[in-house]
C-alpha cells in the first residue's frame, strides 16, 4: 500500500519540525496512541489503540529515524505489531517546505500489512490509513496552535 | 478460530442497554445480529470484555407508519424489509436494494440499525437512508436526538453516535406518488461488496426529473451525494445530452478512493456507468 500526501499547517517551518520531533507533541497527535517514548535520538517506541470499522487492537511498534536534515526531511522506517490482529511495516519519508500561510509536510509512504488484519481489512486498508493520516495532522495542527489548511488536492492513495 | 472470553448480556429494557453501555465504557459492545461483529471478534480483531445483546429490547423493533413518516425500528432484518408491504409502498428504494445485501442467511439475521450504526461506506443502507432524507433517532445519556443522515455519516466507519448512544430507529419521509426510483450495485458476485453503487430518486413530470438525489457508495469514505449533478438534472426535460452532461459532471465532482482491487479511475468511469444507466431507469 502506498500513501502520499501533503498538508499545510499554519506553523513556521522550525516549530513544525521541533513539534515532529517531540514525543509529548506527537502523543497527543497519533489517534490512539498510549504510551511512546525515545530510546535514542534515533529510535522511538510508542504503543498505539487502532480503532477503526471493524478493528479495535492494540499496535507496539517502533519506528527508526534517519538522513535526518533538521528543518528539511527526515526517512523513518517503522514496524508495529498487533498481536493476533496482524502487523504493519513500512517506511516514510518527510519533507518539509516553506510556503505562504505556514509549512507544507509532504510525506511519502511505503507499508504492508500482514495477518489477519491485511486479509479481512484488506478491501478498506488504504482509506483507514488515509483517515488516520487526516486525524494525526488534524490534531499536530492543533498541538502547535495552528489550523490545518485545507488543500485542494487529497492525499492519493494507491 | 474462536473468540476471546467476553461476558455477554442481554437487557429487555433500553434503559438497561444504555446505562449497561454507559458502564462497560470502551470495553462493551453492543450485538444485534452480529453479521459482521461475529466475524471480527473470531478473528480476534477485537476483543471487547462485554457484549450487550439489544434483541430482546421491544423498543428497538418493527416497522411502521408514524404520520407521514415511515418508521423502521433498529432491529429490523434486512429480509424484514425485503419482504415488507410498508416498506413496498413507502420506500420502494428499500425493497430494491435489499437483495444486494449479502446473501439470505445474512440478510436473515443483519440488522437495519446495525448497518447504519456500523457505517461501511460500501453498504447499502447508508446510501439509501442519504437518498431517503432519513432522520436518526438516538437514544443516549442524555435522551432523545434526532439527527438528519446527512450530518450522521461523518467518515470511514464514523457516525455522529457518541459510544454511549444506541440508535433506535430511523423515520423516512412517505414516497409520494410521482417518485420514481432506481438502485444498482457493480460487483464480481452476487453478494460481494460493491465496486461502485448508486441509490437514487426523484419526482417524474414526462420527461423533467425535479428533486433529484443521487447518492453513490462504494466509492468514498462515505456514501457520496452528487448535488451539482442533481443541480443539473433537476427541472430540465432528460435528454441524451443532458444525461451525457451529467455524467460528465458526476465523473468530476465525485472524488473516488482506490481500494485494494479497484483504482480510483475504474470507479469513477462506473460512477458515470451507473448514473447514464440510472437516468435513463428513472426516465423510462
Amino acid at each position: 500500500m502506498e500513501l502520499n500526501g501533503e498538508q499545510l499547517i499554519g506553523a513556521p517551518i522550525p516549530e513544525v519540525w521541533k513539534g515532529l520531533n517531540d514525543i509529548d507533541v506527537l502523543a497527543k497527535s497519533i489517534p490512539g496512541c498510549e504510551e511512546i517514548s525515545r530510546v535514542s535520538p534515533e529510535e522511538i517506541h510508542a504503543k498505539v489503540m487502532f480503532k477503526i470499522g471493524p478493528v479495535r487492537a492494540r499496535f507496539s511498534g517502533k519506528l527508526l529515524l534517519s538522513d535526518v536534515v533538521p528543518d528539511q526531511s527526515c526517512s523513518m522506517a517503522f514496524e508495529g505489531s498487533g498481536g493476533a490482529a496482524g502487523f504493519a511495516k513500512g517506511k516514510s519519508r518527510v519533507e518539509l517546505k516553506q510556503v505562504d500561510g505556514g509549512t507544507l509536510v509532504a510525506y511519502t509512504t511505503e507499508a504492508s500489512i500482514g495477518g489477519k488484519l491485511g486479509q479481512i481489512g484488506g478491501r478498506l486498508i488504504s482509506a483507514s490509513a488515509k483517515k488516520i493520516a487526516d486525524d494525526f495532522f488534524q490534531k499536530f495542527a492543533k498541538e502547535l496552535g495552528g489550523e490545518i489548511v485545507v488543500l485542494d488536492s487529497d492525499p492519493n492513495v494507491e | 478460530m474462536k473468540a476471546a472470553a467476553f461476558d455477554y448480556i442481554k437487557p429487555k429494557a433500553l434503559s438497561d442497554a444504555l446505562s449497561l453501555l454507559e458502564q462497560g465504557g470502551d470495553d462493551a459492545q453492543l450485538i444485534a445480529g452480529g453479521q459482521t461483529l461475529l466475524a471480527t471478534l473470531n478473528m480476534r480483531l477485537s476483543e471487547p470484555s462485554i457484549l450487550i445483546d439489544i434483541t430482546d429490547i421491544d423498543e428497538l423493533k418493527g416497522i411502521s407508519v408514524v404520520g407521514d413518516k415511515l418508521r423502521i425500528g433498529a432491529l429490523v432484518t434486512h429480509t424484514e424489509i425485503e419482504d415488507s408491504d410498508l416498506v413496498a409502498k413507502h420506500a420502494p428504494l428499500l425493497k430494491a436494494a435489499a437483495p444486494h445485501i449479502a446473501h439470505r442467511a445474512i440478510r436473515n439475521l443483519g440488522t437495519w440499525g446495525g448497518s447504519l450504526a456500523y457505517g461501511d461506506p460500501a453498504a447499502e443502507w447508508p446510501a439509501c437512508s442519504l437518498t431517503l432524507q432519513a432522520t436518526m433517532v438516538i437514544h443516549g445519556p442524555k435522551g432523545e436526538r434526532k439527527i438528519a443522515a446527512q450530518e450522521f455519516f461523518i467518515d470511514l466507519y464514523t457516525t455522529s453516535l457518541e459510544p454511549d448512544e444506541i440508535l433506535v430507529a430511523t423515520e423516512i419521509p412517505l414516497a409520494s406518488s410521482d417518485q420514481v426510483f432506481y438502485f444498482h450495485e457493480l460487483a464480481r458476485r452476487h453478494g460481494d461488496y460493491a465496486v461502485a453503487g448508486l441509490a437514487a430518486v426523484a419526482q417524474k413530470k414526462g420527461n423533467v426529473l425535479s428533486n433529484c438525489i443521487f447518492t453513490f457508495f462504494s466509492v468514498s469514505s462515505t456514501p457520496v451525494m452528487a448535488a451539482a449533478t442533481q443541480g443539473i438534472v433537476n427541472g430540465k426535460a432528460l435528454n441524451e445530452q443532458l444525461i451525457a452532461q451529467a455524467v460528465c459532471t458526476v465523473r468530476e465532482e465525485i472524488d473516488a478512493i482506490a481500494d485494494i482491487t479497484n483504482s480510483a479511475e475504474a470507479k469513477t468511469h462506473l460512477i458515470g456507468v451507473l448514473l447514464e444507466r440510472g437516468l435513463k431507469h428513472l426516465i423510462a
